[in-house]
């Protein structure tokens, strides 16, 4: 028997001070709120403080690789500090409002209002009031109009910038697209002295929509430098367990299927693809600083990416037992691809069809047929996964009660399959989301679906899905929330700050969404939650996301047609409006 | 193949990782510095590492340990230890690697020493510390999934120290570990709370040492 030795000497930013230490004693999961990551940079004494936030818990939002690309672009390639800070969970809120302790950064403690610049990720509509939380908890004014000199430059960027009347009070300015070419210009204004100096040298920087002092929409900014720059190499790697626990490389930015109700696909034009030497490159060197095991090759669809095979191949010989993912596979080209990668393969995969006919997916312009749908499925179960999501909306333009009920269909076409090759050990389940119409794409003013309609078709497809077949809905009333703010207009704000005063947080947590707050809110602002359809699309006042309007009314027709549009990048160009001047599509030879 | 006993420290920021993160960390410090961890046989390989006596959440170690096995030569030397160091992250710190041969060893902790500092009228808890030092015995029940079970916290540590300060209490005590099971950091202070009347909730827990059986001494 020996003792151990006693005390070892902490390094002197380990310690979490008293006040913070006092609330952490008392939440779940404290973890979120201390930091201590791999990789985390400690710059102090640097100038100008940025925080960059991701408005959800911390498992969610830690893994963000837009905050992960900031993040590390701020600090290794500017004089400035960036820190970070993400929601707190409500037990962790009640506790700050009554000790009075404001929100803080996870690098160094510090308060986050005391920062130069406070930067917001917005991925989507149900987070908006986690936004109002987090500037209320730090003791920012919630309006832009009450800040002063002392107070930080808030500013909102990612896809949910699309529209940002329903958060334009509450923000400085929001920056539209991609902004790898600009960090540097943004960090520069905020060298001005008064922040009326700061607002004005940062409306400049292309991108920049500053609410009530921008004179013109902002233009969505594409990084055409995509190709030629390394992807995040050092990232944070979190040491709890969150939702994304692997090294992630980005080989392609934009999609150029065009599915016609997906934003990202529009919003993210044109595609640039990274060359496979860098690609590999980057996986060896992103091994060693995260001490994954698993390399996942992000893109929106990184089946399409030409060098796939290729980087598969060598990325799975850099070290043994390396797994490597493809997050995002398409239905047309799954089987093939999974012929390739998914040999021996253990868990499940899913694919998404969208739609349940051939009808409403030539409708929504989604490449995929019966044929093509069956030999997906075989493959999936002949490379050895057990387990099969079907990824299906509901409230399509267009839908029939006949669409709704091919979901069923297809699901126990797959059911089939799984007993026919997966000798009883397969499963699928299958997921349907309710479809709500998006600015910047061609059927932006198309009417959403309703909740009743909603409802009778999830029933729908609840009795026609064959028994032994898993069916989860997506939450009908968030997704007229959603659709209220997606296409929100000048003044849609009031209806997030009243839900935010009634409690509303976290909406995009079943378990936390009480749409009553919603209800409560609308009848003291008047706003219709769920309105059909807006008048105009009021989101281009503010931004310009490159596209050509004809592109848009012409795919709206030929959706209502049930006619295709073939994917750019084969040749044939449908006129879209994004590839002019220096932008335009970057793909390997 | 050989097995490493691993002495760290886990402060600051590491304080609030659960067993299962702690685990994580280390697994993922040895791959940033490039020492296989073997892994198990079997269709779901794991790392071959266990952390013998869990550290609550919350709570600083200044001598924490974690047993490894190897997977190639690698040497347990100055060098290497200075690789995990710098892999390591902020809060977690290695400061110790002894190679303990192909041998697997089980270290079993016979008793560990732990302070934390209780918020409050600091004589109401020094008159409750008073009261357990000198009571016969301290039973509690311990509710888990698993059913209710009566523990008599004084068979497990047998005095605290109360430290007044302005508004705080420093407690310090020492948890015997027996082959019947242990008392919990939280459970002695949930008792000194009840009976000072002040909130149960602990600050600054730390594990200050740890006495082992089957150990080997260091170098």
């Amino acid at each position: 028997m020996n003792e151990s030795r006693p005390g070892f000497p902490g390094r002197s930013r380990d310690w979490v001070p008293d006040e913070v230490a006092r609330l952490l004693a008392r939440v779940a999961r404290p973890g979120r709120y201390a930091g201590g990551e791999f990789n985390t940079r400690s710059k102090p004494g640097a100038t100008p403080r940025i925080v960059l936030s991701y408005p959800d818990v911390y498992e969610i939002g830690v893994s963000n690789p837009a905050l992960q690309i900031l993040y590390s672009r701020i600090n290794d390639a500017t004089p400035a500090a960036a820190e970070r800070s993400y929601c707190p969970w409500p037990d962790l809120a009640d506790l700050m409002r009554v000790a009075g302790v404001p929100l803080w950064t996870l690098e160094t403690f510090a308060p986050v209002p005391d920062c130069a610049l406070w930067g917001f990720t917005l991925p989507h509509e149900l987070c908006y009031t986690n936004v109002l939380e987090m500037l209320d908890l730090a003791g920012v004014p919630l309006h832009a109009a009450e800040r002063d000199g002392e107070d930080p430059i808030v500013l909102g960027g990612g896809p949910a910038v699309a529209n940002p009347w329903p958060l334009a009070p509450f923000f400085d300015a929001f920056f539209a697209g991609e902004v790898e070419d600009h960090v540097e210009a943004l960090v520069v204004a905020l060298g001005e002295e008064s922040r009326e100096g700061r607002l004005r040298a940062l409306a400049a920087v292309p991108g920049v929509w500053a609410p009530g002092r921008s004179e013109r929409p902002a233009q969505r900014q594409v990084f055409m430098g995509f190709s030629a720059s390394e992807p995040v190499l050092r990232p944070v790697v979190p040491v709890l367990e969150a939702v994304h626990d692997r090294a992630v490389i980005e080989v392609m930015r934009g999609c150029t299927a065009g599915c016609r109700f997906c934003q990202a696909g529009m919003w993210y034009r044109p595609v640039r693809e990274r060359p496979v030497e860098m690609v590999v490159a980057s996986a060896d060197r992103l091994l060693d600083e995260t001490g994954c095991d698993e390399v996942s090759l992000l893109s929106l669809s990184s089946c399409d990416y030409s060098g796939v095979a290729e980087a598969l191949t060598r990325i799975r010989g850099l070290r043994p037992g390396l797994r490597v993912s493809l997050p995002s596979l398409r239905i047309d080209s799954a089987a093939e691809s999974l012929a390739r990668f998914a040999a021996g393969q253990r868990g499940s995969l899913t694919l998404a069809p969208e739609a349940g006919t051939q009808a409403l997916r030539d409708a929504i312009n989604k490449g995929v047929d019966e044929q093509q749908f069956t030999e997906a499925v075989r493959a999936t179960f002949e490379g050895g996964f057990t387990g099969l999501k079907l990824y299906f909306m509901i409230g399509l333009p267009g839908e029939t009660d006949d669409d709704v009920l091919g979901i069923a269909g297809m699901a126990a076409e797959a059911t089939r399959l799984a007993k026919e090759i997966g000798r009883g050990r397969a499963r699928v389940s299958v997921s349907v989301s309710s479809y709500v119409p998006k600015a910047h794409t061609p059927f932006e003013l198309e009417p959403f679906a309703g909740e009743e309609t909603l409802r009778r078709r999830q029933q729908l497809v609840r009795e026609a899905t064959p028994r032994g077949v898993r069916v989860a809905f997506h939450d009908v009333a968030a997704s007229v929330v959603e659709a209220t703010l997606a296409r929100g207009g000048p003044g849609s704000d009031r209806l997030v700050e009243e839900a935010w005063r009634r409690g509303a947080r976290f909406d995009g947590w079943s378990e936390r969404f009480d749409v009553r707050r919603w209800e409560e809110a609308a009848m003291v602002t008047g706003i219709v939650l769920g309105e059909p359809s807006p008048e105009r699309a009021s989101w281009r006042d503010a931004v310009d996301a490159r596209l050509d309007t004809r592109f848009l009314d012409e795919e709206l027709e030929r959706s209502r047609a049930h006619e295709r549009t073939d994917d750019c990048r084969d040749g044939t160009c449908a006129a879209c409006g994004v590839c002019a001047g220096e932008v335009g599509m970057d793909l390997l030879a | 193949m050989s097995w490493w006993l691993v002495s760290f420290a886990r402060r600051g920021p590491g304080r609030y990782l659960s067993h299962l993160d702690t685990a994580r960390v280390v697994q993922r410090t040895f791959a940033r510095a490039r020492v296989p961890i073997a892994l198990s046989q079997g269709m779901r390989p794991k790392p071959r590492l266990s952390l013998p006596l869990p550290l609550p959440v919350g709570a600083e170690g200044g001598d924490e340990l974690a047993v490894v096995e190897v997977a190639d030569g690698t040497p347990a030397d100055a060098a290497t230890l200075e690789a995990l160091r710098a892999a390591s992250p902020v809060g977690f710190e290695p400061f110790r690697i002894v190679d303990v041969g192909e041998r697997r060893v089980r270290p079993q902790a016979r008793a560990a020493t732990y302070a934390c500092v209780l918020d409050g009228d600091a004589g109401a808890v020094v008159a409750a510390v008073e009261r357990y030092n000198t009571t016969k015995d301290a039973v509690r029940e311990r509710v888990s999934p698993k059913g209710t079970r009566r523990l008599d916290l004084k068979e497990y540590a047998g005095s605290i120290t109360a430290t007044p300060g302005d508004g705080e209490t420093r407690l310090e005590f020492t948890i015997r570990h027996r082959s019947d099971g242990s008392a919990r950091p939280q459970e002695l202070v949930d008792l000194i709370a009840d009976w000072a009347q002040v909130e149960p909730t602990m600050r600054g827990l730390e594990r200050l040492r740890v006495v082992w059986k089957d150990v080997p001494p260091a170098g």
